[in-house]
């Protein structure tokens, strides 16, 4: 029981500790904010739930440890609401403030920094 | 298997650090900031179980909250160029 | 030896984080790495069981005062302006300063020595650890001799903090106050034209 439980949780640690490199990795590489977004988020979410998972793992069946378990859940449960959150209201705020998104080549994406503006907020008329 | 994690965390955080340095917009820099918040908690909680003691998992608990907290009052920032009552909400946009 | 390793790691990125701020020319940036240099500084102090003073530095550092900075910045330019002269006389008082608190650290205790003059004292840490659970009925040792046994000294630092605080807002609240009132003029005259 022991034995399967370690092993299930050395690879939901090593599988998230991979995602974790491989997002920082897109973070430093990708060409723009937008697509850096993207690779943030596969760490803060991501590798956070993998991660976490093998911690839960550990802190119920090796240390028998409730109360870590109930806080490691806290952690998770607030991080999936909050992670996504941030990454929203990053974009929406990058979109406003005219950051133009550039492919991989460095080119603009968008015609002029009026279109980028209104990507954030669809709901309004056209200027 | 905690000590492979930790290494982990840590190289994501010296990548994210680079990324804050490196820029080049003000957005991205609150990006990797935001992203080292949550690396943060992540070692605090693997750190707890290396060394055998997962009883600060609370504080990891704290800091994801102030980490939100502090990242969308800085975005609010920056759409309003203001942190206050909101007055120019309605006249910029 | 894993813990090691981790507090060396996380002290260079303090360093790395402080020399982005000094080099960078834009404010708003240094700000934002002021808020990651401050969770650096957490973390560390979290893997050297200093818990309590983690949380304040995570708090105070990476919350409030980024907050308050970028409040301040909101009313001047986002940009250092480029020096005109070298400072000679402020870097030598800078050196010399640094110098002596390195020396100073040099008789400080080793990190976590347990013959250190606190932990070998033949009464003091014994009859906290004893006694204070009965005089004070706080769980927490160190809560009890911040909250209990020098409780007046705590009352009066968070005055202090508490009036700088509302001393802070008042002069932000002000100002702002005047920048709307301009504000609405200024609108008030665009739709006269």
């Amino acid at each position: 029981m022991l034995f399967i439980v370690n092993t299930l949780s050395w690879i939901l640690i090593l599988v998230g500790s991979v995602f974790l490199v491989a997002g920082a990795v897109g973070l430093i590489r990708m060409p723009d904010l937008y697509t850096r977004l993207h690779a943030a988020s596969v760490t803060d979410t991501g590798a956070m739930i993998l991660l976490l998972s093998g911690l839960m793992l550990q802190a119920a069946f090796v240390f028998q440890n409730p109360l870590a378990l109930i806080k490691l859940f806290l952690i998770l449960f607030f991080t999936l609401f909050t992670a996504p959150t941030a990454s929203h209201a990053l974009a929406k705020t990058a979109l406003l403030g005219k950051l133009m998104p550039k492919d991989s080549a460095g080119n603009d994406l968008l015609p002029s920094a009026d279109h980028v503006r209104q990507l954030a907020d669809s709901s309004r008329p056209d200027p | 298997m905690f000590t492979a994690a930790t290494l982990a965390i840590l190289a994501t955080m010296l990548l994210t650090i680079v990324r804050a340095l490196l820029g080049p917009s003000i957005y991205d820099r609150i990006l990797a900031v935001n992203s080292f918040g949550t690396k943060t908690v992540l070692l605090i909680a693997v750190f707890g179980f290396l060394t055998g003691r997962p009883d600060f998992l609370d504080i990891a608990l704290v800091y994801a909250l102030v980490n939100f907290v502090g990242t969308i009052a800085v975005l609010k920032f920056f759409e309003y160029d203001d942190l206050g009552s909101g007055a120019y909400q309605d006249d910029d946009f | 030896m894993t813990e090691q390793i981790v507090i060396v790691t996380l002290l260079t990125f303090l360093v790395i984080s402080v020399v982005g701020i000094i080099v960078l020319r834009n404010l708003l940036a240094a700000v934002i790495l002021l808020g990651l240099y401050s969770l650096v500084a957490a973390g560390a102090f979290v893997v050297m069981d200093a818990v309590d003073v983690a949380f304040t530095e995570a708090a105070v550092g990476a919350g409030i005062s980024t907050i308050l900075l970028l409040g301040a910045l909101s009313y001047t330019t986002h940009v250092q302006k480029p020096q005109k002269h070298n400072n000679y006389a402020a870097l030598l008082f800078v050196t010399v300063t640094g110098a002596l608190l390195i020396y100073g650290s040099l008789d400080l205790p080793g990190y976590g020595s347990a013959t250190s003059p606190v932990q070998a004292h033949p009464e003091v840490g014994r009859r906290f650890i004893d006694e204070s659970i009965l005089e004070t009925g706080v769980p927490n040792i160190v809560t009890s001799v911040l909250a209990s046994y020098r409780g007046y000294d705590t009352l009066g630092e968070t005055a202090v903090v508490f009036t700088a605080g509302i001393a802070v807002l008042s002069l932000l609240g002000r100002r702002r106050r005047l920048t709307r009132d301009e504000h609405s003029n200024s609108t008030d005259e665009e739709d006269l034209v």
